[in-house]
């Protein structure tokens, strides 16, 4: 029943690593930059989803739920004027610009949050609220069947946007080909723009899922960067399914390994798997289809 | 056991209360034309520095810096010990003037370095509001007996004064004072003998693990499981089995603040059902903000003390201060940096104006602060009492269910 358990709990905070991850790349292939303010975007939709639980009246059973929408357009538009700030006045200069344009504003997005909310941990509203399942010896909250839920729903409806929709094939378009995609009428910094709205939405509400599970604070942003980055280089640069398994992966690792050795070990043995793929599979588990390493 | 526990704001009516926060209002008035003149000293003096100075009378003040982690691991704790000398500043002795510079340390040693350079640089401070943070007071330790400046803190690790460093002075209870009295509060109070041992894999949770099973040996105490967690571990639940196939029947934390919180959830959520003792994170209102009161039910913590428990009226009115003018609940290193500043701005006061007198009269000198009385051990250990907070399950208000005073037989 131990190994049950663990899986659960791997499962669910893999599905969350995964929204991270799949944010991270969406950003990537649209500007074949690595966005290192991330993982700070992801800590700010959860001090989004605090702050807006302390001022909103949220005495029913879904309180999460109601907070989820108002961050996934916050984040949206955040995304937006992150590309303005970070992204669009530096991408024709050389790429190392990009990158340090994105951990200057992560640094100052974290000093930001510090400054209007303090150093403290804090905790988001749980997506449903309510006492803990039990079935079949295996105990979950509410929270953790839910975060399955939405992030499967998430992560399922970015899939089907991207694959089904006139808007999602521009998008995929203009990552895997910008010149081809602006010869033929797409109009790339648009496409560019909605791939930060989209990815750094998926980071608010990854922040939201991990705001009331593991609790958010000013600081935690660098480490679900450091996440995202491992989950895609194992998973396939530039692949989304590949950022999937991979954080699926790191996951496992965590809790997994942990329960088998220690905390310590597992931790080490993630980093001891990522040099392995760098030497024996450097594409990544799922190929390379697009972009490029920095 | 008994929690009888008040609620901290029903006391604010409390005539010392209301007379220093009238006392603290006054001040405001009065120093307006002063801030104009220190608003033009603290514009030239950064542009001749490059420092942010704030001063009154610049001639006759003395150099105080409070050097804190308010960024990164430690940034919480930090945040507390940092406010704490500033509320110890504002209520200088009457006649003190201090010079005051607040520099984050970040959590890393090589910035706290940066921050004693930045700190030591022009006249030499009478004392240094040092960082709590273990491994940074460890880097700039040596660069304050070159300089010849005490330094005043409240990190509890171990080492900082085992090294023989003549101007160390810690504020707050080190690990050889609050893990005995966490070992034996769980042995003699909770009569729990098979311990599970979980703590942080940094200096802090490493000097803690030292003493809590040296303590827990000499109190016949076994040890069933004992593992370290990083800072970054999300889920627990793989130790918290492993500590149940264990056979533990109490577990005993030394835990930064999240991690704190989070084990104590995630055992609820796993219905453990074992008394928790933990380290002194557990004490902080901001930890126990994180949980349900429920899931604080049977959870207790080591503290040097407990200002929002209560206690004299000096403490209750060191708390109404601290939350007019922070806007939140003061916690026990805000407590304990508030008196370790306060003890150098009395001997200022009593006329020790250079770092070598200030120095004097810490190694020799007796303090009655807010949280307990405080006289150093010949090694620069000023304090010597813990106390065990207990919560109810009802409320985030933890009770003092146990006094230890003197524990290293000191005083």
């Amino acid at each position: 029943m131990e190994i049950g358990q663990l899986f659960l709990n791997a499962l669910v905070l893999g599905a969350s690593y995964a929204l991270v991850a799949l944010g991270f790349v969406l950003v990537l292939n649209a500007t074949a930059a690595v966005n290192f303010a991330h993982g700070d975007l992801v800590m700010a939709g959860g001090m989004l989803a605090v702050a807006l639980s302390a001022v909103l009246p949220l005495d029913t059973g879904v309180p999460g739920l109601l907070v989820l929408p108002l961050v996934l357009l916050a984040m949206a538009g955040a995304g937006l004027l992150f590309s303005l700030v970070a992204y669009f006045p530096l991408r024709r200069g050389p790429p190392v610009s990009v990158f340090i344009s994105t951990i200057a504003v992560g640094i100052m997005l974290q000093h930001g949050i510090k400054a209007l909310m303090g150093p403290a941990e804090q905790v988001a509203p749980p997506l449903i609220a309510g006492p803990r399942l039990e079935f079949a010896g295996l105990v979950a909250s509410r929270q953790a069947l839910a975060t399955l839920v939405v992030a499967a729903l998430l992560i399922g409806g970015t899939a089907l946007l991207l694959a089904r929709t006139q808007f999602g094939r521009r998008l995929r378009a203009s990552a895997q080909d910008p010149e081809m995609a602006r010869a033929i009428g797409v109009r790339v910094p648009v496409m560019i723009a909605a791939s930060f709205a989209l990815g750094t939405a998926l980071a608010g509400a990854a922040g939201l899922l991990f705001a009331n599970s593991y609790f958010v604070s000013p600081g935690s942003g660098g480490n679900l960067m450091i996440k995202a980055y491992i989950a895609v280089t194992i998973g396939g640069w530039g692949s989304a399914p590949g950022a999937l398994a991979g954080a699926l992966m790191i996951a496992f690792f965590e809790v997994g390994v942990a329960a088998w050795l220690s905390s310590p070990v597992a931790e080490a043995a993630l980093y001891g798997a990522l040099l392995l793929t760098l030497v024996l599979r450097p594409q990544g588990l799922f190929g390379e289809p697009a972009g490029r390493r920095v | 056991m008994v929690f009888a526990a008040k609620s901290a704001e029903s006391r604010a009516a409390d005539p010392e209360t209301t007379a220093c926060l009238r006392k603290s209002r006054a001040t405001r008035i009065g120093i307006v034309p002063t801030a104009a003149a220190a608003a033009l000293t603290l514009w030239s003096g950064a542009l001749l520095s490059g420092a942010l100075w704030t001063s009154g009378a610049r001639a006759e003040a003395v150099r105080l810096p409070i050097l804190a982690p308010t960024s990164g691991i430690l940034a919480l704790e930090g945040a507390s010990q940092r406010d704490g000398a500033l509320l110890a500043l504002k209520h200088a002795p009457k006649g003190v003037t201090v010079e005051r510079l607040v520099l984050d340390t970040g959590s890393s040693p090589q910035r706290a370095v940066q921050a004693f350079e930045k700190a030591v640089r022009g006249l030499l401070p009478v004392a240094i509001s040092a960082p709590i943070f273990g491994p940074e007071m460890l880097a700039i330790m040596p660069l304050a007996k070159e300089r010849k400046v005490p330094l005043v803190t409240i990190s509890g690790t171990a080492k900082i004064t085992e090294l023989g460093n003549p101007y160390v002075f810690r504020f707050f209870p080190g690990d050889a004072v609050v893990k005995t009295a966490q070992a034996r509060y769980t042995v003699e109070n909770l009569k729990r003998r098979k311990v599970a041992l979980i703590y942080q894999t940094t200096a802090y949770g490493q000097s803690g693990r030292r003493h809590l099973r040296a303590n827990f040996a000499k109190l016949g105490a076994k040890i069933v499981l004992d593992e370290g967690l990083s800072p970054r571990v999300k889920d627990m639940t793989p130790v918290l089995l492993k500590l149940r196939r264990a056979g533990a029947d109490v577990l005993v934390l030394q835990l930064h603040s999240g991690p704190t919180a989070l084990i104590v959830k995630q055992a609820v959520g796993l219905k453990l059902g074992l008394p928790i003792v933990a380290g002194s994170a557990m004490h902080q209102p901001s930890t126990a903000a994180l949980l349900d009161p429920a899931a604080l039910k049977g959870v207790c913590a080591e503290s040097g003390s407990s200002p929002i428990s209560g206690g004299g009226a000096r403490m209750r009115a060191f708390a109404t201060a601290f939350r007019a003018r922070f806007g939140r609940a003061p916690d026990a290193f805000a407590a304990a940096q508030y008196d370790a500043v306060t003890m150098v701005l009395q001997a200022v006061a009593n006329g020790a104006r250079t770092a070598a007198a200030v120095r004097s009269a810490l190694a020799g000198g007796r303090h009655d602060g807010i949280a307990m009385t405080y006289k150093s051990d010949g090694k620069g250990n000023m304090a010597h009492d813990a106390v065990i907070v207990c919560y109810d399950g009802k409320t985030r208000l933890p009770a003092i269910v146990k006094r230890y005073h003197n524990v290293d037989g000191a005083l």
